[in-house]
């Protein structure tokens, strides 16, 4: 039976301690699920196996002898194949090339495309992957382009299998089908490492689970012996974790009115009324046309037809710089590509929509800037050693928390949150639902999509399911189950 | 918390390897040649890097917002052969004395010039035309025009006064195209540093389309930076064509090419995004002091070039690298 140890890890970050002397053992033939908060320490110890950074101090055995790989390639080599929670695909290329890159078979001096399509396509096959291997990446929805991640990582037939967050951006039918890849691997002696701030994925899969908790390690345990309320203990310590408040109402005003709206390709034909103080969630499958929908009231996306009012005015040909200007926000849902500057400081990437209000006339007014900063860090729990360092060196999930703030700086009437809580823990989840909520006493409206339906059924007030581009129901959360909001969402 | 702080050799050298570079370079050029450390020859290096500079300074703003200006060698000498033309002309008609009319040809190169920022920056944004071809294009167009208007002669109708921007010394000690430096620096510092723009600036070059979506002008942000480098250009192009009174289309011929190397090794990363007024100085001093230690030892002319190119790609080599992991 295989084994990967750590003996007494360590990793400095400038200003973090993002492991300290953690000691752990994990054994082949199970699955590993390693959770903790945000910026616990989950990603960087991946990153240790993997070879994508260095340790600062600790030994990692794999089956006894001393593992230390200069990078990703070798420890790929050596069996460890890892799907990072960043997406890290090439966008130019096609599938089939981002599966083989480095190891595309070759005819003589040439790249035998034949044969590369050939073993990409029987991969994809294998696994029940319905994408063609000569799409191109750039083409590729998120969820998509996750599913092609795991199968570049299990086409290295691995003896280590790390998945940081593989299910952030998949719905219930791709996370069922991914778990039978897992579950297939148990057979194998393979040890898999699986990462998730999905709680309740950990007794569907895992076998054991291990809790970090600010880079120290809390503990080990046999999930059939854990309870959901032990392990949000292990992981936060002791923290009340909220529930949706009795007093939530909505007004009648009506703030946005969508009517007749489509783009032209994703859905059609789409109405629907928000009202003051509403939260509106959106349910829908991947592709269902959900994120297509937020682009185009938010005019990311030019729509093909249809009107959309704001506080009774039409709004014409709208852009993202006009509907800021008119206090609309918009979180998108490729944080990567689309939510922040990686090149940029923490307290720019908090600013940037609110890069207006930052004063008058041409100069950033400092004060407020640092004001405006100061206030998201606090109220939205992000974790920074220091706001000037680059938003790159954040953990995920509190990347996603500077997304968010980025755009509750503006101080916006209506929010657009386009899968808010993708990559955040149980309790920064909970303290976003509670900025929808406490907004909504305010009189402020938001339209909510997430693949997680339950998370719908908490917050909102009122859930538009979406499938195949149209409006299948409007439903209300306190008269549906989950496994039905699932089924009409499937169209089942 | 504070460990990043640390005062230690390594991150010293980290933080400060250009400069370190410089004064390693200086003290080089003081043992090899006794004419390096002299007042005159310092104040020479000074005002040799001005003209190059202010230029650069534009530079950085348009490489920090991802973008490129190759035509502003042409912007510089067009400048010089406008205002020489203009003022003669008018001189010649009997409807202003040379003196004013060189200031109505400083006029009409900023309206020129700001007008080839402006359709650079529109075709680059609206049809997005890579900027290097836009503007090679451009540098093209205007070396041609700047030939046509002066039939392929150098213009030389400028008053006397006017030397005084490029030759001129205050206190008869520092010449006035550094304090021009220093002015044009300090501006276009505090553009990015202090400014909405310069925020914006730095959003669009490290991701334009997650600025679009926070809701910031991308294509406002850049036409304007290509404005702003087009104005440095009618700068430039005044103290050149003041220092030999002449206005000629063949001037400033390569000057892109020096201020995108003083940008880069200043450590501005060529796809945009990063870049600071402060490294771009830094690099334009240690161009300026490569570029007169080699011309004090004699070095043949064609070999400058081989140096300079050299270095551009290793700074490239460098930034890349650096901006990589
Ligand atoms: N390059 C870096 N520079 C400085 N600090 C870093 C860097 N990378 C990570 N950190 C810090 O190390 C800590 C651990 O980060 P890590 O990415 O391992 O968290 P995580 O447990 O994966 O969190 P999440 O659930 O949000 O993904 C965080 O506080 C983070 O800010
Ligand atoms: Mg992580």
């Amino acid at each position: 039976m295989s084994v990967l140890e750590t003996n007494r890890v360590s990793k400095q970050y400038p200003g973090t301690l993002a492991l300290d002397e953690v000691s752990v053992s994990f054994e082949g033939g199970k699955i590993h699920a390693l959770v903790g908060k945000n910026g616990s320490g989950k990603s960087t110890l991946v990153n240790i196996f993997s070879g994508a950074v260095p340790a600062s101090g600790g030994t990692v055995l794999l089956n006894g002898s001393p593992i230390s790989f200069k990078n990703p390639a070798e420890a790929q080599q050596n069996g460890i194949a890892t799907v990072y929670q960043e997406l890290s695909l090439v966008p130019g290329l096609t599938v089939a090339e981002n599966i083989l890159i480095g190891r595309m078979p070759m005819k003589g001096p040439m790249v035998d495309w034949k044969k590369t399509r050939k073993i990409a396509q029987e991969l994809l096959e294998e696994l029940g992957i319905d994408i063609s291997p000569n799409d191109v990446v750039s083409d590729l929805t998120v969820w998509q382009c996750q599913m092609v991640e795991i199968a570049k990582a299990m086409s290295f037939d691995p003896k280590v299998l790390q998945l940081d967050e593989p299910t952030s951006s998949l719905a219930q039918n791709e996370v069922e089908s991914l778990f039978r890849i897992i579950r297939k691997l148990r057979e194998k002696d393979v040890i898999v490492l699986y990462i998730t701030h999905k709680l309740q994925e950990l007794w569907q899969i895992a076998d054991t689970c291990t809790v970090l908790r600010d880079g120290k390690l809390i503990g080990t345990e046999q999930i059939s012996e854990l309870s959901r309320r032990q392990l949000i203990g292990m992981m936060f310590g002791d923290v009340e974790v909220k529930t949706r408040p009795e007093d939530l109402r909505y007004g009648e005003d009506v703030v946005l009115k969508v009517e007749h709206l489509s783009d032209g390709h994703r859905f059609t034909d789409v109405s629907f009324e928000l009202h003051k103080g509403e939260v509106l969630g959106i349910a829908g499958m991947l592709g269902s046309g959900r994120t297509e929908l937020l682009n185009c009231i938010f005019g990311a996306q030019k729509a093909a037809g249809g009107a959309i009012w704001l506080h009774g005015e039409e709004i014409k040909d709208p852009n993202p710089e006009m509907m800021n200007r008119k206090g609309v926000a918009m979180t998108q849902e490729d944080r990567k590509r689309l939510g922040v500057n990686l090149d940029a400081r923490i307290s720019d990437n908090l600013c940037y929509a609110s890069l207006q209000r930052l004063g008058k006339g041409i100069m950033v007014d400092r004060a407020k800037e640092k004001q405006y900063v100061a206030r998201q860090v606090a109220d939205l729990g992000i974790k920074v050693a220091d706001v000037n360092y680059l938003v790159s060196s954040l953990s995920g999930g509190n990347q996603q928390k500077v997304v968010v703030g980025n755009w509750l700086n503006i101080e916006p009437t209506v929010m657009l949150f386009d899968e808010p809580s993708r990559g955040i823990d149980v309790n920064a989840k909970q303290q976003i639902f509670q900025i929808i909520w406490d907004q909504a006493r305010k009189g402020i409206s938001s339209i909510m999509v997430s693949s997680e339906l339950e998370e719908l059924i908490e917050v909102c007030h009122r859930i538009l399911i979406l499938r195949n581009g149209v409006i299948e129901r409007t439903v209300l959360p306190q008269d549906v189950s989950i496994e039905d909001l699932y089924a009409i969402s499937m169209g089942e | 918390m504070t460990s990043s702080k640390k005062l230690s050799i390594g991150n010293i050298v980290k933080n400060y390897t250009l400069e370190i570079i410089l004064v390693a370079l200086a003290i080089i050029l003081t043992f090899v040649t006794p004419h390096f450390l002299t007042l005159n020859n310092l104040m020479n290096i000074l005002r040799n890097i001005s003209l190059q500079g202010v230029v650069a300074f534009g530079m950085t703003i348009v490489i920090v917002c991802g973008e490129l200006d190759l035509s502003l060698s042409s912007s510089i000498a067009l400048t010089g052969v406008l205002i020489g033309l203009i003022g003669g002309k008018l001189d010649a008609a009997g409807i202003m004395p040379l003196q004013y009319g060189v200031l109505v040809g400083i006029a009409a190169a900023f309206v020129v010039c700001t007008c080839v920022g402006l359709i650079n920056g529109w075709l680059i944004t609206r049809f997005r035309i890579p900027a290097m071809i836009v503007t090679l294009a451009m540098q093209n167009i205007l070396y041609g025009i700047a030939a046509i208007i002066s039939n392929g002669f150098p213009v030389i109708t400028f008053p006397a006064w006017y030397s005084f921007i490029g030759s001129g010394r205050i206190f008869g000690i520092v010449p006035v195209p550094v304090i021009i430096l220093a002015v044009v620096f300090a501006i276009t510092a505090f553009v990015l540093s202090y400014t909405k723009f310069g925020r914006a600036t730095f959003a669009c070059g490290g991701n334009a389309e997650a600025a679009r979506l926070s809701g910031i002008n991308v294509k406002r942000t850049k036409i304007i930076s290509m404005v702003i480098v087009q104005l440095c250009c009618v700068v430039s192009g005044i103290m050149l064509s003041s220092q030999v009174m002449s206005g000629t289309f063949s001037f400033a011929r390569g000057w892109e090419m020096n201020a995108i190397s003083s940008v880069i090794i200043g450590g501005a990363s060529i796809a945009g995004g990063i870049g600071k007024m402060r490294g771009t100085l830094l690099g334009i001093i240690f161009l300026g002091i490569l570029l007169n230690g080699m011309t004090l030892l004699n070095v043949n002319d064609y070999i400058q070039y081989v140096v300079r190119g050299c270095l551009i790609i290793f700074a490239v080599l460098l930034s890349t690298l650096k901006n990589k992991k």
